[in-house]
């Protein structure tokens, strides 16, 4: 019986190998045959992408509204769990991600990401009364970041390079956890991207502030496509057009709009520092 | 918190009521198949029953979701959030419902079951009118905790792209930076509705006809 069963899901498993590798179609063509862009993203990641009043909202959202328009076809949003995003893409559920993820070397393997659309450089956001006036004043004192993310591998070696490290480095599931427990005292530091950390600090200023100047090595955010030859023409396109934007302003406009500030960014980040 | 944010989480309470109530319905109705094929003198059937119970209950749920959603696709299934949450639910309670009436099930006296026989009850006939609503009224309150569960673990739909209850609460606990009386606000509404359920489950333990003695 039991051996019966191995060899049934041995089979499954076969099968399902075999019937994998199907839609070689163009994703430029497929997408403007639709006259549908489907994009997938997660709506706690403020101010990328949120929830404002049950809205979706964001410069996420503002982007892709451009996107587009210039190429004439209807964005659709698929929003999701985080958990369900990446393997969405690889599923085929949607076209690219609006996430955005930081660009890292490992991420590059398994993802084409866009030109970059905001700076990710990891800065520390601390309470408003804070005696933390410059990064190192971290020595010595509890902080915290999301697991798995890059922002803490970077916080992790910021932290080993001072004389004194951090006392504790708490991993969060989410940022926002690590700002819930900023605000609760229970660490004195939380080490993310600039953009986000800008825009926590710009809701709630009776609470947190930022702390200058970044200490992180420069990285990029940019929006992750799938890697495959029939997506190349897409991604091609999605890059065309935020490179207009930046030449034309729209971009600067967007993100003064949402950070509060313009980030100097490559065309194409080829060797991500990280 | 305003009213504005509590209201959100009441309507996204809809969803995750939604969800839940289909999916425990829908369940209910495949755990008595189930049920059937698992007592079933057919090998076949019996392995089919078998093999789906410790599936579904032996896979986490956010697993189960996660595969309907992403693998099925490549099998050319793609199905949409909604029914991917709706199938994903019921397959996982109907596994856990009929373990639940398996109980029910064997608690029928034999000499029920006998008496129907010498009655002329076909053997279908005897598992529908005679054994079914016994043990479904047996198994009652185990049905009542299975829709609690459910109600919490429809949390997990929001990995499929459903905005429940807690998905709302983390999107306006993200957007708001006060996950505190967000978070405090979502689970009073879980609280209000689950101590509801549990009291329409009581009246209805009592509305229901008493059990047969033999």
């Amino acid at each position: 019986m039991k051996r019966k069963l191995l060899a049934a899901l041995a089979g499954v498993a076969l099968s399902l190998s075999a019937v994998l590798p199907v839609q070689a179609q163009d994703a430029l063509a497929r997408v403007m045959e639709a006259g549908v862009l489907k994009v997938g993203t997660e709506t706690a990641f403020a101010p990328f992408d949120f929830v404002d009043a049950g809205t979706h909202t964001g410069l996420n959202v503002d982007v892709f509204d451009e996107i587009g328009k210039d190429m004439g076809v209807k964005i659709e949003w698929i929003t999701l769990d985080w958990t369900g995003v990446l393997p969405g893409l690889e599923a085929g559920r949607f076209d690219m991600v609006a996430g955005p993820a930081t660009i890292t070397a490992e991420r590059m393997k398994r993802y084409r990401f866009s030109s970059p659309i905001a700076e990710a450089t990891v800065a520390l956001l601390v309470g408003a009364n804070s005696d933390i006036a410059k990064p190192e004043d971290i020595s010595g004192k509890p902080v915290g970041a999301g697991t798995g993310t890059a922002q803490l591998a970077q916080l992790k070696a910021f932290s080993e390079s001072l004389d004194t490290p951090a006392s504790e480095i708490r991993e969060y599931v989410s940022f926002n956890e690590a700002y819930a427990d900023l605000a609760a005292g229970r660490i004195e530091a939380v080490a993310n991207s600039l953009p986000n950390i800008a825009f926590v600090a710009s809701q709630r200023p009776e609470v947190f502030k930022v702390v200058t100047p970044a200490f992180g090595t420069p990285t990029y955010f940019g929006y992750p496509g799938r890697i495959e030859d029939e997506y190349a023409s897409l991604m091609d396109k999605i890059d065309e057009i935020l490179l207009k934007m930046r030449a034309d302003g729209r971009m600067e406009k967007l993100q003064q709009k949402w950070f509060g500030t313009t980030f100097d960014m490559p065309e194409k980040v080829t060797e991500p520092a990280i | 918190m305003t009213w504005t944010l509590f209201e959100l989480l009441l309507q996204a309470s809809l969803m995750t009521i939604l969800v839940s109530a289909v999916s425990i319905l829908a369940g209910l109705a495949i755990a008595i198949v189930l049920s059937a094929m698992r007592m079933s003198g057919n090998a076949a059937l019996k392995g089919f029953a078998v093999v789906f119970i410790s599936f579904f209950r032996g896979v986490p749920l956010l697993v189960q979701l996660l595969l309907i959603f992403n693998l099925l696709p490549s099998l050319g299934i793609t199905l949409p959030s909604l029914a991917t949450a709706l199938i994903g639910l019921s397959l996982c309670t109907a596994a856990y419902q009929a373990e639940n009436l398996r109980g029910g099930f064997e608690g029928v006296a034999p000499g029920l079951i006998e008496s129907a026989e010498m009655a002329g009850f076909t053997r279908a006939q005897s598992f529908f009118w005679i054994r079914t609503p016994i043990a479904l009224r047996m198994t009652f309150p185990a049905l009542v905790n299975e829709a609690i569960l459910i109600l919490k673990a429809s949390s997990l739909v929001s990995v499929v792209g459903l905005i429940e209850l807690t998905k709302m609460a983390q999107n306006l606990a993200a957007s708001t930076y006060q996950p505190l009386p967000i978070f405090a606000s979502a689970g009073l509404i879980y609280l209000a509705i689950n101590v509801v359920v549990a009291f329409l489950g009581r009246r209805a333990e009592r509305a229901l006809p008493g059990l047969p003695s033999a």
